[in-house]
């Protein structure tokens, strides 16, 4: 019973990590990307939300709030920035490295700015449900109405988001966008448009996450600096280049992190998800389901 | 690229002894704060030459130097707390010890490239301090304390503790950079660059693409080591707080505005990032709290991606180039 308990808790945090993971391999697909300052895209569309609730007091409208500033934070950074740093930065001997350092600086501009804006420190962010576990049949679980949300509105999110990718002529062109831009462009496409869609998506999924996860984990300005090496582990397992090995991968590092903590402790969680990352880069660094060789690109 | 007049290591060595004098006179007209900002410097001008060696020279991109700063502050730390052991051997247990961990991280980094790397270094800064935690001679938040203490003997007196950290973060420095310049006009630092330019054509040039990375990646954290437990003699103390993700940011952002290509820039890096806090502490004087803990930053970032965007190998390379347009490079 035990057991069963802690794998139902590992589900809900895992589902916020794939939601991280999504919106890193949505970039990643497209724009060819890490993008590390989704933690601050994520803290910052948090904060919007947050704002909402203190001014408002609904929480729906605050979860709302939160998506879309997400969405027009991930569509403003791919216009103003990565588009120029992607153009610019690629005849250089920093190549490579460039757009990974661009993203690190918007990162602490993000931090910076927040910091500005709403302090250091770390605030609660509140929840609609309970966070104490459900009693079934007069056994409490650790399994909260909060934990039950968190899950149901990362799988409704999922499902919109594979009907358009998989249902709509806009995701046709998405996946189309990111599998060959170049041929995309030829067939009157335009890609530059579709990438900044694609930022946009992964703004709002990170607006979606930050908002999930802030009642746990708190919110500061550089609070979810850890749930993004958790959600880029989570992308590494399942490939960075497949949408539903990222998602299988969020859950199962949730699953798999939730039994080291409950059998372990908490201390050993992060070292856990370090040499899980560390070990899925060295023996399959395409990832569970991703596809040969897609590391080189 | 340009080896042809490069001065032999003698004169290096003599230009460094030079230095040294110079510094060590002038640290006797300039006020306590500005030696001690000294000292940053040359803790800095380390941790940055780590960076310019793995990123610039070997072409691996490190998101968590700071991280192997800290492999070398905590391992000092801890020989004076558990063998109490002299100051000046624990320099030496520091770089080794970050170059041993160096190495075997170097291992599986050197299989990595672009993004994977970045994120696993990343993952290493951002958890160092649930490692910290963790591990329970590290002494968890509070940290260990690090004092270099006063100067020997009857200088205890005349020389103030700052001078004397001051002295001892400028020679680690000094060392470093004859080092670090020797080391990346030897062989060796040729064959770095062969590889980051490009590994295949290298591979059939005779070198062992995966073991110059490795080594690359393990001199790098050597030279990390030496800045961590520099910096931890500035700070007094090793702390998971001292050694935070923005530390590793703050180096590479100076390794980028000197200029990632070349050990010269790193000097005017280690400057840059000492100075502009500096300046906003001043200007902003009266502003509110926030606007003196967070404008560096934000400021320090936008330089890192202005940087980026319009120079990416750094200011003073593009100076470089701009001065010397219409020659063109060999």
């Amino acid at each position: 019973m035990n057991l069963l308990n802690t794998l139902i808790a590992g589900v809900s945090i895992g589902a916020i990590y794939s939601l991280i993971a999504f919106a890193l391999i949505l970039v990643w697909r497209s724009t060819r990307v890490v993008n590390f300052a989704q933690a601050g895209q994520a803290a910052f569309s948090t904060y919007v939300g947050l704002t909402i609730e203190k001014a408002v007091g609904n929480y729906w409208l605050a979860l709302i709030g939160a998506i879309l500033a997400g969405v027009i934070v991930g569509a403003f950074v791919e216009v103003v920035v990565v588009r120029f740093i992607v153009k610019r930065a690629t005849s250089a001997a920093t190549a490579t490295v460039a757009p990974v350092i661009a993203m690190l600086g918007l990162l602490g501009i993000f931090q910076g700015v927040m910091g500005l804006i709403w302090g250091g420190e770390y605030q609660p962010y509140p929840t609609a449900f309970a966070r104490e576990g459900m009693s079934i049949a007069g056994n409490q679980i650790p399994f909260s109405q909060f934990d039950l949300f968190v899950l149901l509105t990362v799988v409704v999110a999922m499902s919109i988001s594979a009907v358009i990718f998989q249902r709509t002529s806009l995701g046709l062109s998405m996946r189309a966008a990111a599998f060959a831009p170049e041929v995309t462009r030829l067939s009157g496409i335009r890609v530059s448009r579709i990438r900044t869609l694609g930022w946009a998506f992964a703004g709002g999924a990170g607006g979606l996450a930050g908002v999930l996860v802030a009642p746990t984990t708190f919110i500061a300005p550089n609070s979810f600096d850890l749930l993004l090496v958790f959600g880029f582990t989570a992308a590494v397992i399942g490939g960075l280049d497949s949408l539903i090995g990222g998602v299988l991968g969020g859950l199962a590092l949730g699953i798999g992190l939730s039994v080291v903590t409950g059998y372990l402790g908490g201390s050993y969680t992060f070292m856990t998800a370090f040499v899980l990352l560390i070990v899925i880069l060295l023996v399959r660094p395409q990832g569970i389901l991703g596809a040969r060789g897609a590391r080189r690109a | 690229m340009h080896v042809v007049h490069k001065p032999s290591t003698g004169k290096r060595i003599t230009l460094a002894l030079f230095i040294a004098l110079i510094l060590f006179v002038a640290s006797n007209f300039v006020d306590e704060y500005r030696i001690f900002q000294g000292a940053q410097v040359a803790a800095y001008l380390v941790g940055i030459i780590s960076i310019v060696l793995l990123t610039g020279f070997s072409g691996q991109i490190t998101l968590g130097q700071g991280a192997f700063m800290a492999v070398g502050a905590y391992s000092a730390a801890i020989v004076v707390q558990e063998f109490a052991l002299p100051i000046w051997l624990t320099f030496f247990i520091a770089v080794i010890a970050a170059a041993l961990f160096g190495a075997i991280i170097g291992i599986s980094a050197g299989r990595l490239s672009g993004p994977y790397l970045a994120g696993a270094t990343l993952a290493f800064a951002v958890g160092i301090p649930a490692l910290a935690n963790a591990i329970p001679i590290l002494g968890g938040e509070q940290g260990l304390s690090f004092d270099i203490g006063f100067a020997p003997g009857k200088y205890a007196d005349t020389v103030s503790p700052y001078k004397w950290l001051f002295w001892i973060c400028a020679l680690c420095a000094i060392i470093a950079v004859v080092i670090a310049v020797n080391l990346t006009s030897s062989g060796m630092g040729r064959e770095w660059r062969a590889v980051r330019a490009h590994e295949t054509a290298a591979a059939l040039s005779g070198i062992n693409p995966a073991r110059s990375k490795v080594l690359a990646f393990t001199v790098s954290s050597g030279f990390a080591g030496l800045a961590g437990v520099s910096f931890s003699a500035t700070v007094g103390l090793v702390s998971p707080s001292g050694f935070t993700l923005s530390l590793s940011f703050l180096l590479l952002t100076g390794a980028i505005l000197g200029g990632i290509s070349h050990i010269s820039g790193a000097l005017g890096g280690a400057f840059i990032i000492v100075i502009i806090p500096t300046i906003f502490e001043a200007w902003t004087e009266e502003a509110s709290l926030g606007v003196a803990t967070y404008l560096p930053g934000i400021i320090v970032s936008a330089l890192l991606l202005l940087s980026i965007a319009l120079a990416p190998e750094g200011p003073s390379e593009a100076l470089h180039k701009l001065r010397h347009r219409g020659h063109r490079k060999p």
